[in-house]
C-alpha cells in the first residue's frame, strides 16, 4: 500500500472538520473523493501535506508515518498537493512559477526534462512562459497549478478541485490532461464535485460526508455510472 | 451582593490611605534627588497612563503621543518667555494646543489601519519637531528653550519649596487617573474596547468608529499637554529631547510593563520606572560594575525590559497583580475583577 | 534657476535618492515578506558605519592590537625557534597602526550587519510571528532594539564623532562649474549597481526566488517545499546588509555618531509610503523622487523647510491614498 490515512482528526482551532477519516491508495492507483462542500475534503488534503496539524490518527506514505511533518519534508518525499483555486505566485512569470515547483532537491536536477514534459502536456503554458501568472485565464491558471505540481516529480499527486469554475470546453481539455498524467503511472487523489470527471480518471471513489468516508465504491469499471450518481445525489437530497 | 459593598468600602479605604501617605511623603523624605524624581515620575506617569487610552483601549499605535507632551511644554514655555504670559495661563493653554494638535493628527489617522497609523503619527511627531527646530529664534532650536520662568504664586516660589511641585503634580496625576478610569469604565470606554476587539461587529451595531477614535486621541492629549506645561516650568527648560527615541522608549516601557489597558499599571510603573532608570543613571555601583558611563546603560536596560515583557508578561505588572489577587480571593470575586478591567 | 544650480540639485538628488533607495528597499523587502515593519532599520545604518570604521580606521581594532603587537615583538627573542615566526607577525601588527582600510572594513561591516540582522530577527521578531497583533508588537520590540543598539554603541565607542575614510581621494569633479565630491560620485554610481545586484539575486537565484515566493503567497510557498521559516531571517539579513552599506556610504559623507540613521529612517518611511510598501520597483522610484523633491525644496525654499515639505507631502499622500501612492499591489 502506497498511502494510508487512519482515523484522522483535524480542523481549525477547536472545530474539527475531519472526524475520524480513513482511506488508502495503492501503488499506481487513482482515487477520487467527492461529496458536499465544507465536509472536510480540502481540510484532509491540507492536513496530509502538513499545512495544518493532525490532532489524532495517522497518515503514512510508503509505510512511514508522515503525520505532522514539515510541508517541505513531505514534498521532498514526493507527495505533492496542488491546492484549490488560484494558488500561484501571481506576480511571477509562468516560467518562474514552474521553476519554484522544482524547488526541492529531488526534482531540482531534473528541471529541464520536467519543463519539457509540462510544456508537452500544456502547450499553452509554453506560449505564455514569460507572462505573469495573474494575467492568465482561469483555465490556464489551473494548468499552471498542475504544472507546478508536476515539476516536483510527484509519486502521489493530490489534486484539489481541478475543474471548479471552468467552462465545459476547458474542463474537457483539463480532464484529458489529468488522464494523461494518470496514464504515466503517477498515483493520484483527485477531489472534485464533478463525479463524471472523476469516473473518467479514477479507479475507486470515496464519498466524504461530515468529515468521514460515508461510502466507498469498488472498482468503478464494475459499477454503473448512473448508479453512483444516484447514490450520491440521492443521499444529499434525501 | 455583600461582596460589592465590601469591595466598595475597601476601595475607598485604599484611596484614603493612599492620599494620606501621599500628603505625608514630602514631610518624611528629605532627599532632594528623590523628591525631584518623584515629581518627574508622576509627570511621566500622567503621559504614560494617557497613552494607555489610545494604545491599550483603542488599540491604535499613536507615535505622536509624546508630541502632545512636547507641545504643552513649548506652548507654555514660549508664552512665558516670549510674551510674558503667566504660567498659570500658559499651562492650560498648553492643554488646549495639545488638544488641537491631537485633532489635527487624528483626522488623517482614523482613516488608516495598523502600520499606516504608526507611520502617519510618527511623521506627524517628527514634523512638529522639525517645525520647532526650524524656528530657533522662537524655540531655541537644538539647544531648547531656556530661561522658562518657574512657577510662583505672589512671592511664593515653587522651586524653593519641598511641597509645592510635589502636591501640584500629585493633584494633576490624581485628576488624570480619576478622569481616565471613569472614561474607560464608561460606555465610551466599552465602545473603544468593542471597536478594538470586534471592529466589524461593533460598527454594524452602530458604534461610530471615526468619532470614537477621534475622541480617544483628543481625550488622551489634554492631560499630557497640561503635564508638559508643568514640566517646562519645573525644569525651567523645554528641550527637543522630548521627541527623541529614548524618551519614547522609556514611556512606552511604562505603558507595557505596567500593563496595557489598565490605567493603574502605567501610573504605578511610570513612577517606579523613573526612579529605577534615573537611579541607574546616577548610582555609583553601576559604573563600578560596568566600568562605563552610566547614562546609556539605563536605556539599554529599559529596552531589554520591554522585549522581555512583550515576550513573557504581555499583560504587564498590573495584570500579574490582578491575577494573583483574584486567585488569593478565590472565585467569588471573579466578577469584580472583570468589572475592573 | 541657473544651470549650476540645476546640476547641484540633480547631483544632490541622486545622492540622497541613492541613500534612501538602499534604506527603503530593505524596509520594503522585509515588509513584503515577513509583514513586519522594522523600526531598528536606522540603527543598522549606524552599525554598518561603526563596524566599517572599527576595522578600517586608526583608533579602531588597529589601536587595540598595538599592545599585543608590542608584546609579541618584545617576547619573540625568548620564544626560540618560534620567535622567527612571531617577530614578523608582531612587526606586521605594529605596521598597521592606521587601520586595515576599507578593503577589509566594508566586508566586515557587511558581516556585522548580516549577523545583527539575524540576531534581531531571532530575538525581536520570531517569537511574535503569527500571533495576533504581531505587527504592532514588532514595532515596539524593534524600537526597543534600536534604542538598545544606539545606546550600546555609545557605551562601546563613546559619544565622540568618528569619520570614515573616503573611498576615493582627490579633487572634486567639476561639472559646469559645480563641484561634486568624489564620494558623492561614487555613491551615485555604486547604488544602482548594488540595487541591480539585489535585482539579480531576487530574480535569478534560487533563494531570491524563494523570498519573492513567500512574499506573494506563503501558503503555496509551503506546498512547493520552501522552508518558509528560513526565508524570514534571510530577508532580515539581506535588508540589514543593505542598511549597512548605506551606513558605509553615509560614514564617508558625514560624521559617524550613535544617533545616525534616524534621519535616514524617517526619509525611508516617506519613501516606502510614497512608493507603496512591499513593492520594490515602486520603492526605488519613490526614493529618487523623494531625493529630488528634498534637494530642490532645500534649494528653492530653505534647508530647514525641506523635511517639513516632505512630511507634509507624506501626510497628504496618506490621507488620499491610505496604502501609499503606488501601493495596493505587492510584488
Amino acid at each position: 500500500m502506497l498511502f494510508q490515512v487512519e482515523s484522522l482528526v483535524s480542523g481549525y482551532g477547536k472545530i474539527d472538520v475531519v472526524r475520524s477519516l480513513s482511506l488508502h491508495v495503492d501503488e499506481g492507483e487513482h482515487v477520487g473523493l467527492f461529496g458536499p462542500n465544507g465536509h472536510g475534503k480540502t481540510t484532509l488534503l491540507r492536513t496530509v501535506s502538513g499545512l495544518i496539524p493532525a490532532k489524532a490518527g495517522k497518515i503514512s506514505f510508503r509505510g512511514e508515518d508522515i503525520s505532522n511533518l514539515d510541508p517541505r519534508v513531505i514534498v521532498e518525499r514526493g507527495l505533492i498537493h496542488v491546492p484549490q483555486g488560484n494558488q500561484l505566485f501571481p506576480q511571477m512569470t509562468v516560467q518562474e512559477n514552474l521553476t519554484l515547483g522544482a524547488y526541492v532537491s529531488r526534482s531540482d536536477s531534473h528541471k529541464a526534462s520536467n519543463f519539457e514534459k509540462v510544456f508537452a502536456l500544456f502547450p499553452r503554458l509554453e506560449e505564455r512562459r514569460s507572462q505573469r501568472a495573474r494575467t492568465l485565464s482561469g483555465g490556464e491558471r489551473q494548468m499552471l497549478s498542475i504544472g507546478v505540481g508536476l515539476m516536483g516529480m510527484p509519486e502521489l499527486l493530490l489534486l484539489d478541485e481541478p475543474s471548479v469554475g471552468l467552462a465545459p470546453l476547458i474542463k474537457e481539455e483539463l480532464a484529458r490532461a489529468i488522464a494523461e498524467i494518470a496514464a504515466t503511472g503517477v498515483s493520484m487523489i483527485v477531489v472534485d464535485q464533478d463525479v463524471e470527471l472523476l469516473l473518467g480518471i479514477c479507479d475507486r471513489l470515496y464519498l466524504i460526508e461530515k468529515g468521514a468516508v460515508s461510502l466507498e465504491t469498488a472498482d468503478v469499471s464494475q459499477v454503473d455510472q448512473a448508479e453512483i450518481l444516484e447514490m450520491y445525489f440521492g443521499k444529499v437530497t434525501g | 451582593m455583600t461582596w460589592m459593598d465590601e469591595g466598595f468600602k475597601i476601595r475607598h479605604l485604599v484611596w484614603a490611605l493612599g492620599i494620606v501617605i501621599f500628603l505625608a511623603i514630602p514631610h518624611l523624605v528629605t532627599d532632594k534627588l528623590l523628591m525631584h524624581l518623584a515629581i518627574l515620575g508622576m509627570l511621566y506617569a500622567i503621559v504614560a497612563s494617557n497613552w494607555d487610552l489610545t494604545l491599550g483601549y483603542a488599540g491604535v499605535f499613536n507615535f505622536a503621543h509624546l508630541a502632545f507632551f512636547g507641545i504643552g511644554a513649548y506652548t507654555s514655555g514660549i508664552l512665558a518667555v516670549k510674551a510674558g504670559v503667566s504660567p498659570w495661563l500658559g499651562i492650560p493653554a498648553g492643554g488646549v494646543t495639545a488638544a488641537l494638535a491631537s485633532i489635527l493628527v487624528s483626522i488623517p489617522a482614523i482613516r488608516l489601519r495598523g502600520i499606516y497609523v504608526a507611520l502617519l503619527t510618527f511623521a506627524c511627531s517628527q514634523l512638529v519637531l522639525l517645525l520647532l527646530l526650524s524656528q530657533p529664534l522662537i524655540t531655541g532650536g537644538q539647544q531648547g528653550l531656556t530661561g522658562v520662568p518657574q512657577l510662583q504664586i505672589g512671592d511664593f516660589r515653587f522651586r524653593e519649596s519641598r511641597f509645592a511641585h510635589f502636591y501640584l503634580v500629585g493633584f494633576l496625576l490624581l485628576c488624570s487617573t480619576i478622569f481616565l478610569r471613569r472614561l474607560v469604565t464608561s460606555d465610551f470606554g466599552l465602545s473603544l474596547i468593542a471597536l478594538r476587539d470586534f471592529e466589524e461587529y461593533a460598527v454594524a451595531r452602530g458604534i461610530p468608529l471615526a468619532r470614537q477614535r477621534l475622541l480617544a486621541f483628543l481625550l488622551s492629549s489634554i492631560f499630557p499637554g497640561l503635564a508638559g506645561g508643568v514640566y517646562a516650568h519645573f525644569l525651567i527648560v523645554a528641550s527637543p529631547d522630548i521627541f527623541g527615541f529614548s524618551l519614547t522608549t522609556l514611556l512606552l516601557s511604562m505603558v507595557l510593563v505596567g500593563g496595557v489597558a489598565t490605567i493603574y499599571g502605567p501610573v504605578i510603573v511610570g513612577v517606579v520606572m523613573t526612579y529605577v532608570s534615573e537611579l541607574m543613571a546616577s548610582s555609583a555601583w553601576m559604573s563600578e560594575v560596568f566600568g562605563i558611563s552610566r547614562g546609556p546603560v539605563r536605556f539599554m536596560f529599559v529596552a531589554v525590559l520591554i522585549v522581555l515583557t512583550m515576550r513573557f508578561f504581555p499583560e504587564g505588572v498590573w495584570g500579574l497583580i490582578k491575577r494573583f489577587s483574584a486567585r488569593a480571593r478565590g472565585t467569588s470575586n471573579e466578577q469584580q475583577s472583570q468589572s475592573g478591567s | 534657476m541657473t544651470l549650476e544650480a540645476l546640476v547641484a540639485i540633480i547631483a544632490g538628488g541622486l545622492v540622497s535618492g541613492s541613500l534612501y533607495a538602499l534604506m527603503a528597499s530593505g524596509l520594503s523587502l522585509v515588509w513584503g515578506t515577513v509583514r513586519m515593519f522594522n523600526f531598528a532599520h536606522g540603527a543598522l545604518v549606524m552599525v554598518g558605519a561603526y563596524s566599517a570604521w572599527y576595522v578600517s580606521n586608526r583608533g579602531g581594532i588597529a589601536k587595540a592590537l598595538q599592545p599585543i603587537g608590542k608584546s609579541i615583538v618584545a617576547n619573540s627573542e625568548e620564544a626560540g625557534a618560534l620567535g622567527g615566526l612571531l617577530l614578523p607577525l608582531g612587526e606586521w601588527i605594529l605596521s598597521i597602526k592606521g587601520g586595515f582600510g576599507l578593503v577589509l572594513g566594508v566586508p566586515f561591516a557587511i558581516l556585522c550587519c548580516g549577523l545583527v540582522g539575524y540576531i534581531m530577527y531571532v530575538l525581536l521578531v520570531k517569537p511574535f510571528v503569527g500571533k495576533p497583533g504581531a505587527d504592532l508588537i514588532v514595532i515596539i520590540t524593534t524600537i526597543a532594539g534600536a534604542s538598545f543598539m544606539q545606546n550600546g554603541v555609545q557605551v562601546i565607542f563613546g559619544p565622540r564623532y568618528k569619520q570614515l575614510d573616503r573611498i576615493l581621494k582627490g579633487p572634486p569633479l567639476q561639472i559646469l562649474e559645480t563641484a561634486i565630491g568624489l564620494q558623492e560620485v561614487l555613491i551615485i554610481i555604486l547604488t544602482p549597481l548594488t540595487l541591480f545586484l539585489l535585482h539579480l539575486f531576487l530574480k535569478h537565484s534560487k533563494l531570491g526566488l524563494a523570498i519573492r515566493a513567500v512574499a506573494q503567497n506563503d501558503d503555496f510557498a509551503h506546498l512547493v517545499g520552501i522552508n518558509v521559516s528560513q526565508i524570514y531571517p534571510l530577508t532580515f539579513v539581506v535588508s540589514s546588509i543593505l542598511a549597512g552599506l548605506c551606513g558605509v556610504m553615509l560614514g564617508g559623507l558625514f560624521f559617524i555618531l550613535p544617533t545616525m540613521g534616524a534621519q535616514e529612517l524617517l526619509f525611508a518611511f516617506v519613501v516606502v509610503v510614497f512608493g507603496g510598501l512591499g513593492s520594490l520597483p515602486g520603492t526605488i522610484v519613490g526614493a529618487y523622487v523623494i531625493g529630488f523633491i528634498r534637494e530642490s525644496s532645500a534649494y528653492i525654499i530653505d534647508l530647514y523647510w525641506a523635511p517639513v515639505v516632505l512630511f507634509a507631502t507624506l501626510i497628504i499622500v496618506l490621507i488620499f491614498r491610505p496604502r501609499g501612492l503606488m501601493g495596493g499591489e505587492d510584488s
